[in-house]
């Protein structure tokens, strides 16, 4: 049957059109230039704050209009699922937001593609107001400069079980302050109850080979080095609670979020959290509350680990002074300062860890958790490489997984992590 | 002299015929356009490029298809999604027929039971896994009944085999109502004098299902076999929410559609990558269709 020409015609704009797609995004990323008039409309995006804090930022927005009359902030929240979905999404559409609040690992890709605006060039009159250690967090390796304001900072204690410690003969007044402490308290609780109840609920994350003092990346931050003998030692330990049901049988498939249930329904000793959980145990679980044990997070390093949030101005922002302004507005120490007496964070302006708010206990759970969660955070680390993507946390925990599983000794099962994560980065360009 | 009135109004309704249907037709062929051809043509062209979320691809030729086979995780999602198809359409085949044939008859109280029955089908796939992973945790209802009665707890969600199974079974439970359905106005159409013929002659309720039912129905059987195949191979949903993000133990719960949402998302997704792996997909549910209606025609014959 003879094409038409029409139809020949169709068939290529088909073919061609899908290819012009590939065209996009990745330019130059537009000038580093901040510097003029605040004015004009910007987009401000959010994730998942709008639910508990929207009378905080409606306030906080209403008083930078009136600071900067001629500007007009939109603000938008995204819910926390798929929260990197929706920002690739605009990113590759050309839609991204003004101002994004974003965590370092997100930072990563925007910046590579030329989206996030480098702030050591456009706002670097700022830097002295944030602590040292908060500022670099949102560097990328590789690159020169510094992609978003830091946020605020998140860290907490391990929770514990004092019923189910006493349960199992320990005193419940004596938590575990060691890694070597950990393990042999697992152990025990394993054994005394038949295995009827694991001390953690999670395969080991970077952050955990961070914490052991694992060497994760090298020097130059251009290859994985987890797979030394320090990361050997740990997953030979993980396997050992595994084997013993030390570490819960489900713990291969968990979630953040399912762990933290299995610590509610007390089918767990043990698990990591934040200020923000008391409420929770509180209001879920009054007999879990009541027995609460709160110790510090178990680190060889002597550092803790911390999360941080940044806020990022978008390279392509047609109101570059405007967004500037206002991600430093919303990063500044007496906004940091507010926003943390709303909920349990910490601000990374330097000074505002020694207000007495972070310093004075007044005898409460809630009191004793921050002070001492703003005290661990002077010296904290973020472990979580910046270039440590979602695909990579998948290759790691997999192996890990065979690792406990038996399929590969430890050795084997991080050699291959690595090999994944060195591939996964390479390609990530 | 002749009018050409008419001639002229038969000339101009001739001109108008061919453009009036692709009017009517434009605003849905607009959409099929932007959201179906599009993206699929799209994703065509990105199988041959290293395109990555905010990086524009170039062009690789087959180096994805190559990479493919050697990636562990493929075959272990192309296994997982085979599995899938041979343990769920031969489910969703019989018993919705079964089902339908209990459900057909004008009793006091049916209606409840065709309710009940398809209530799984209008629930959202996210809550009914959730229920599902909580009746089957360690420390669930399942496991507590099991224990209760001496066999112990089973580890429903942390053995790969025992997941995909349970995942499975979440989708046969899920889609039984909805096949019932399909079945049910098949059934309606089966012409009662067979039935009777059949009974007059002797035949039993388990022959007169093999020589009435099954050949008046067999075509919807073909029809339930090819929309339940191309659905099992694209399982997603019930397996990521029972087996977690990465795929259950070590990924080893990973169907072919988990990897393409995995590889091709986030802001360092692999786009060219993940669409190689669409493209087998879709080259594996066409063929799937094509089979499960090529036996059905055979069988006709």
């Amino acid at each position: 049957m003879p094409v038409s020409r029409r139809a020949l015609v169709a068939a290529a704009v088909c073919l061609v059109l899908p290819l012009s797609a590939c065209g996009s995004g990745g330019d130059d990323g537009g000038s580093t230039d901040a510097s003029g008039k605040v004015e004009g409309d910007i987009i401000f995006q959010t994730w998942n704050l709008r639910a508990n804090f929207k009378p905080y930022f409606e306030g906080l927005i209403a008083d930078f209009e009136k600071k900067y009359p001629g500007t007009k902030v939109k603000w938008v929240d995204q819910p926390a699922e798929g929260y990197a979905d929706k920002i690739s999404a605009d990113a590759a559409g050309g839609t991204l937001p003004d101002v994004v609040n974003v965590s370092p690992d997100l930072v990563a890709p925007l910046a590579k593609a030329g989206l996030a605006l480098d702030l050591d060039k456009a706002a670097g009159q700022y830097r002295k107001e944030y602590l040292e250690g908060a500022w670099a967090s949102h560097r990328i390796p590789g690159m020169t400069g510094t992609y978003a304001f830091p946020w605020y900072l998140n860290t907490g204690p391990l929770f514990y079980n004092k019923s189910l410690f006493k349960k199992a003969g320990l005193d419940p007044d004596q938590p575990p302050k060691t890694y070597d402490e950990l393990f042999a308290d697992a152990l025990r609780i394993a054994e005394n109850s038949d295995g009827e109840v694991s001390t953690l609920a999670n395969v080991p994350t970077i952050e955990d080979f961070g914490r052991y003092g694992v060497e994760l990346m090298n020097p130059a931050g251009t290859a994985f080095a987890f797979n030394d003998a320090k990361g050997v030692e740990l997953l030979t330990k993980y396997k050992e609670l595994y084997d013993a049901k030390a570490l819960d049988p489900q713990a291969l498939t968990a979630t953040p979020e399912s762990s933290g249930k299995k610590f509610l329904t007390e089918a767990v000793a043990m698990n990591p959290g934040s200020a923000l959980d008391l409420g929770n145990f509180k209001k879920q679980a009054p007999n879990l509350y009541k027995n609460i044990g709160i110790t510090d997070q178990i680190t060889s390093t002597g550092h803790v680990n911390m999360y941080v949030m940044g806020v990022m101005v978008n390279a392509q922002s047609k109101r570059k002074p405007a967004a500037v302004a206002f991600a430093h507005y919303v990063t500044d120490a007496a906004h940091q300062m507010s926003f943390a007496k709303q909920v349990a964070i910490f601000p990374s302006t330097a000074g505002s860890l020694d207000d007495p708010y972070f310093t004075e206990e007044d005898g409460t759970d809630e009191t004793r958790v921050r002070v001492a969660a703003a005290k661990s955070l002077k010296n904290a680390v973020n472990y979580t490489p910046v270039l440590f993507s979602e695909q990579m946390k998948t290759a790691l925990r997999n192996e890990v997984a065979k690792a406990l599983q038996g399929k590969e000794s430890p050795k084997e099962a991080l050699d291959n992590a690595v090999k994944a994560c060195d591939t996964l980065l390479r390609q990530q360009g | 002299m002749p009018s050409t009135g008419p001639r002229t109004r038969a000339v101009r309704v001739r001109r108008q015929l061919p453009t009036s249907p692709w009017l009517f037709a434009a605003p849905g062929l607009l959409v099929i356009g932007a959201f179906i051809l599009y993206p699929f043509v799209s994703t065509l062209v990105n199988a041959f490029t290293d395109r990555r979320t905010l990086i524009p691809g170039e062009f690789v030729g087959l180096a994805n298809f190559r990479e493919l086979l050697h990636d562990d995780m493929f075959w272990i999602g192309l296994r997982n999604s085979a599995l899938y198809v041979l343990g769920v359409v031969p489910a969703l085949v019989i018993l919705p027929l079964l089902l339908a044939l209990l459900v057909q008859k004008n009793i006091p109280g049916i209606t409840f039971f065709r309710s009940a029955f398809y209530t799984p089908v209008v629930a959202s796939i996210v809550v009914v896994g959730l229920i599902w992973v909580w009746l089957l945790d360690e420390r669930g209802l399942v496991n507590s009944l099991l224990e209760t009665i001496g066999v112990g707890r089973v580890g429903f969600l942390s053995d790969q085999w025992l997941l995909l199974m349970s995942a499975m079974a979440v989708t046969v439970w899920k889609g039984l109502g909805y096949y019932m359905i399909i079945y049910l106005a098949a059934l309606a159409n089966v012409p009662r004098e067979l039935h009777e013929a059949a009974a007059v002659d002797g035949a039993g309720a388990v022959r007169r299902f093999v020589t009435v039912t099954v050949p008046a129905v067999r075509s919807t059987m073909a029809l339930v076999g090819a929309l339940s195949s191309v659905a099992a191979f694209k399982v997603f949903s019930e397996v990521y929410l029972m087996a977690g993000p990465s795929g259950g133990p070590a990924g080893e719960d990973t169907t072919l559609v988990m990897l393409v949402q995995r590889t091709g998302t986030g802001l360092t997704g692999r786009v060219g990558y993940a669409s190689a792996i669409s493209v087998v997909v879709f080259v594996v549910t066409v063929a799937l269709m094509l089979l499960v209606l090529r036996a059905d025609r055979r069988s006709e014959s």
